[in-house]
């Protein structure tokens, strides 16, 4: 067997791939982590909401670094207003809250920070990382390790190592390279807009507004994103209406029942992005490759969170591929089967759940029905005592 | 909105965001895309499908129909 050059190279500096990077190199494997970005997390397309036991799961400390405003709660809202408030403040006195022993429910993080402290903790785990470095390609060779093909500043490197990582987010081109179906589909995958913004009062709770008026085949959101400001957005489902994201925003900020609230706001940012409300890919793994984050489709189908399931993911990936590398085992197709598994047992099988209870709401037909079935599955889902199993 | 004949696509760089959902419901192989995290510019489509220009959330891909535009000359 040739020298290989690391034990694993990992595409994509996003939360996925970052603690990917961080539990291999934490289990004593020899890690390279590359972007091609110049400045992690940038341009932004996330509004960045994640609870705390999602960092909690993953060992990071909800640092002032990236915390833009700690949130306590959830407000849900039918199509015309009507509420159901779910501050856990109240409903949850002893747990959260501002006071002493007491602790936020989740945070709104800025992915510019957040994406650069999770790349410091890879890198002070003793992963390598490269930025301005573009994956182009992976060649599996006859002795099980495989060849991937790199440009950095120009440059084309070829590396040799035993297992590559696509964590190259919604724009996936890794899982392509090795034939998977990663392809989502029109009628997945949610159209977002979004706007940080001035002179919106919110209260550290995250607004969801449901409601086919407002958001075709998804929801509006207003949540708090520090220092004062707020953000604004939408997913629409593009089979659903014959109007663009633009189009539904503005006409959410001007026409909503939150009208009133909204008509002073200032932008400040313009965001946007693609959300997969799609099952997970079925096949995840190849020869010499996993998938892992939104390159895998791991995204909460029902709420359009991917920062947990990122988060999550990479640790079962990093913990998957240290425990392969040190019993020696090749990394064929068959064996990386096993972090499929992983991930469905941990996480995946709840998602499949998921994934069911949203195509039933957008699959029924009559709009006032669905609605309704919107509406109380989102207030549901963020009970506390929700029968949900969140992700 | 379908089309069958080969397009070439243009997009209003003055409105994207560089947000990259072009690409994920392209059904292209892998590639087919531009160095702004958009699908390909200067390749030709022979799908056609046109599914890029409905998610984009600004609308700010468009095309033309390959022959036309080579026999405008551009
Ligand atoms: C508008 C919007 C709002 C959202 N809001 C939330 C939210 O509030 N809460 C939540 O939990 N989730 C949210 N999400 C989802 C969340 O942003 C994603 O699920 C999450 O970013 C996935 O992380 P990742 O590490 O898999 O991929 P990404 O964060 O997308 O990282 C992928 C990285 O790979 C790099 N890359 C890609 N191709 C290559 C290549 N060929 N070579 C080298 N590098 C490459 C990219 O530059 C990027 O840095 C939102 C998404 C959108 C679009
Ligand atoms: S979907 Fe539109 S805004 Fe997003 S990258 Fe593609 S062309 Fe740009």
């Amino acid at each position: 067997m040739h020298s290989i050059d690391y034990d694993i190279v990992i595409i994509g500096c996003g939360p996925a791939g970052a603690i990917t990077a961080r539990e291999a190199a934490q289990n004593g494997l020899k890690v390279l982590l590359v972007d091609k970005r110049q400045e992690l997390g940038a341009p932004i397309q996330c509004s960045g909401a994640l609870s705390a036991n999602a960092l909690e799961d993953c060992g990071v400390d909800a640092s002032t670094e990236f915390v833009q405003e700690a949130v306590y709660g959830f407000s849900v809202y039918n199509e015309i207003g009507a509420e159901t408030n779910l501050d856990y403040r109240e409903l949850k006195p002893e747990k959260y809250g501002t006071g002493l022993g007491q602790k936020p429910l989740g945070y709104v993080v800025d992915r510019r920070r957040f994406d650069r402290y999770l790349v410091t903790l890879a890198e002070r785990a003793g992963a390598e990382v490269w930025l301005k470095t573009e994956g182009l390609g992976y060649k599996p060779l006859d002795d099980g390790t495989c060849e991937v093909y790199l440009r950095k500043f120009n440059k084309e490197i070829s590396i040799r190592t035993r297992v590559l990582v696509g964590a190259d987010g919604l724009q996936s081109q890794v899982g392509k390279w090795a034939g998977l179906q990663t392809h989502i589909k029109m009628t997945e995958l949610a159209s977002c807009l979004q706007f940080v913004v001035d002179k919106v009062d919110t209260n550290g709770l995250l607004e969801i507004i449901t409601g086919h008026e407002w958001a075709p085949g998804g929801y509006a959101w207003v949540f708090p994103k520090g220092h004062g400001y707020a953000e604004i957005g939408l997913g629409v489902i593009r089979t659903m209406t014959k109007e663009n994201a633009q189009w539904h925003l503005d006409h959410f900020i001007k026409n909503s029942f939150l009208k009133e609230r909204l008509q002073h706001a200032r932008i400040l940012e313009i965001q946007g992005g693609g959300v997969p409300l799609a099952a997970p890919l079925r096949t995840q793994y190849a020869t010499n490759l996993i998938l892992v984050g939104d390159a895998a489709r791991h995204v909460n189908p029902i709420t359009g969170g991917g920062l947990h399931t990122a988060l999550t993911g990479g640790m079962i990936a990093g913990n998957f591929l240290a425990g392969l590398i040190h019993a020696d085992q090749p990394a064929t197709a068959e064996n990386l089967k096993g972090y499929q598994e992983n991930w469905l047992d941990k996480l995946g099988n709840k998602m499949w759940q998921l994934y069911h209870t949203k195509k039933e709401i957008f699959e029924t037909k009559d709009i006032e029905q669905r609605n309704r079935m919107l509406y109380d599955t989102m207030a549901d889902y963020f009970n506390p005592l929700s029968s949900y199993k969140k992700v | 909105m379908k089309s069958n004949t080969p397009v070439l696509f243009q997009i209003g760089w003055n409105a994207c965001i560089n947000c990259g959902a072009c690409v994920a419901v392209c059904p292209q192989d892998a590639g087919f895309i531009s160095a702004f995290d958009t699908i390909a510019v200067n390749t030709q489509c022979d799908i056609a499908c046109m599914v890029c220009e409905d998610i984009c959330p600004v609308s700010t891909i468009t095309h033309t129909q390959n022959n036309e535009f080579y026999e405008e000359g551009l």
